[in-house]
């Protein structure tokens, strides 16, 4: 499908009018949404993932690219509800409390937005509290929680232990990142997934929910 | 005896000192605790920095009440929970455009009025004129991060006309400095994340490295020295910032970038200052390992080329035992005698 690989490559491009432009096109000439959603859309922004960990792309190219993916998306949305077309799962994504800074989460949430899950992004300085209310109000499948700083980096701990006192612990895996987060420091803190960066984060939570079934 | 500015100066010109310099900085939990720790004497006279920090590495504000404050360039920073510096609560360049802003005065006597007075009570000390927020983090205060990362490629000439803007204040306020008997300017401006720049080589050689060159350049012309901090992963453009005149980096994050190796290969062309973990060691580590990484660190400098400290202002998670393990192992160096 030719309209579909130009969806594709525009948005790699980062070419959000066009991307706009093709997927108009692509709608009208009535082309299966969930086609366009996963070889236009999500086979873009894993494109844009390779590209970002094989040091080609860096956040502006994917912060682009994302804005192109979002663009599409809003147009195809009310297509893939009419044709019943479920997201891979859904996440719940988060700055941990205390912790203000955010490009690295909001990068997460689009190459997870990108890989099609369904993203509820509670923004910066969230608490366990927060984490806990969120998960009981959209029942996801996956929690992930972002630091930059040592010292905000426990409160990953915090939101697990809250996960578990609340009972929905088993319910969702729990994926962590950001600048001081190690793999040691996840298997430390029992979360279920650490990525170092937003294109593997998205590939991690593909994975988990792969083995959550 | 030979002042801790002659001994800075001999690293910068690549002979050995008599003992490791350092430099240490520390937020302000960490400094509650130190100061504490060492009343009745004063804190600056417990660490004996070899570097006199002049001017202000983040600006003059305004408190606006509830932890809001208002930088020169009009920007209002929320300290409510970043204590130090704080986060941008709004962006005022919210169009890609300068054309209804005017940027501050770069002469502000703000920036000066301290410098004969501290380098009267510090002469001994290596003088640096600071100039934090320096180019690209300047930029990203007034637009925004991520809007200022897309008009890279949305809004080109914005950027460059928004940055040439900010090197041009910064060049006057350089060249105001200069007047003082100052030994060199340090530039800060993190273009690094965990993992390689946040703009990329490419974008960063197009907009930001001909801004610095002109930055650099200013300096030199008063044949001073360039000092830079940049976090993260940038040791890719230390070729291309020596070529523009750079003369000391910092912080030389030892999670981000292999300290010894780097140090062996540009040793005789570019001085480190940091080292220190600061993402693992000082937070994490035992007082035994914190000696250790020390020890590793000073070694490596005995020849000369390092002026020590950890890797970022030590934040306030780090035990008072780690600190003063490090602390009492820079004064406790054969040729150091602490006068003080």
């Amino acid at each position: 499908m030719r309209i579909i690989e130009d969806l594709r490559q525009s948005v790699i491009d980062g070419e959000m009018n066009i991307t706009q432009e093709l997927m108009q096109k692509a709608l009208s000439e009535k082309l299966p949404p969930e086609q366009i959603l996963n070889d236009g859309l999500i086979s873009a922004m894993a494109e844009v993932g390779r590209r970002y960990e094989g040091g080609e792309f860096f956040i502006p190219e994917m912060l682009i690219s994302a804005r192109a993916m979002k663009s599409g998306l809003a147009l195809l949305r009310p297509h893939l509800t009419a044709a019943s077309v479920q997201a891979v799962g859904k996440v719940v994504i988060g700055t941990v409390q205390g912790d203000l800074h955010d490009i690295g989460k909001n990068l997460v949430g689009m190459m997870l937005e990108g890989a099609g899950f369904e993203v509820f992004d509670l923004g910066a300085d969230v608490s366990p509290d927060k984490y806990v209310a969120a998960v009981k109000e959209h029942r996801p499948d996956l929690v992930a929680c972002s630091a930059l700083l040592t010292t905000t980096m426990p409160r990953m701990n915090d939101i697990i232990l809250s996960l578990t006192d609340a009972g929905l612990r088993e319910r969702v895996k729990v994926i962590i990142g950001g600048a001081p987060v190690t793999d040691k420091y996840a298997a430390d803190i029992g979360a279920d997934g650490y990525a170092p960066d937003a294109a593997s984060a998205a590939l991690c939570a593909k994975e988990l929910i792969l083995k959550k079934g | 005896m030979i002042s801790k500015r002659e001994i800075i100066r001999a690293v910068l010109e690549g002979q050995k000192p008599p003992y490791v310099p350092w430099s240490c900085g520390f937020t302000k939990e960490a400094r509650a605790k130190l100061q504490q720790y060492f009343a009745p004497i004063g804190l600056e006279e417990a660490l004996q920095n070899h570097l006199l920090k002049l001017g202000n590495d983040i600006g003059f504000f305004t408190d606006l009440g509830n932890n809001r404050l208002q930088d020169v360039f009009g920007v209002v920073w929320d300290r409510r929970i970043d204590k130090d510096i704080g986060n941008v609560e709004s962006y005022i360049l919210s169009e890609p455009t300068l054309e209804h802003y005017t940027f501050p005065d770069p002469l502000d006597q703000r920036f000066f009025a301290d410098i004969p007075e501290r380098i009267a009570k510090y002469g001994d000390r290596f003088r640096l004129f600071q100039i934090g927020f320096s180019l690209y983090e300047r930029a990203w205060t007034l637009r925004g991060m991520q809007n200022l990362l897309m008009d890279f490629y949305d809004h080109p000439l914005f950027v460059q006309g928004l940055l040439n803007t900010i090197a041009d204040y910064n060049i006057a306020q350089v060249k105001e400095a200069l007047k003082y008997d100052i030994d060199a300017v340090y530039f800060g401006d993190d273009w690094g994340q965990q993992h390689g720049l946040q703009m990329g080589p490419k974008l960063w050689r197009k907009f930001i490295y001909p801004a610095l060159e002109r930055m650099y350049r200013a300096v030199h012309e008063s044949s001073r020295y360039v000092f830079i901090h940049s976090c993260g992963d940038v040791d890719e453009l230390f070729d291309d910032l020596i070529a523009i005149g750079l003369n000391c980096f910092n912080p030389f994050q030892p999670e981000v970038m292999d300290v010894p190796a780097l140090f062996k290969k540009y040793r005789s062309r570019l001085i480190f200052h940091g080292g220190l973990s600061t993402q693992n060691t000082l937070p994490y580590g035992t007082v035994e390992e914190v000696c250790a990484e020390t020890h590793q660190l000073l070694e490596m400098g005995r020849e000369g080329g390092y002026i020590f400290s950890p890797a970022h202002d030590v934040a306030g998670d780090v035990s008072l035992q780690n600190m003063l393990a490090f602390i009492e192992l820079l004064q406790s160096q054969p040729g150091y005698l602490n006068l003080n």
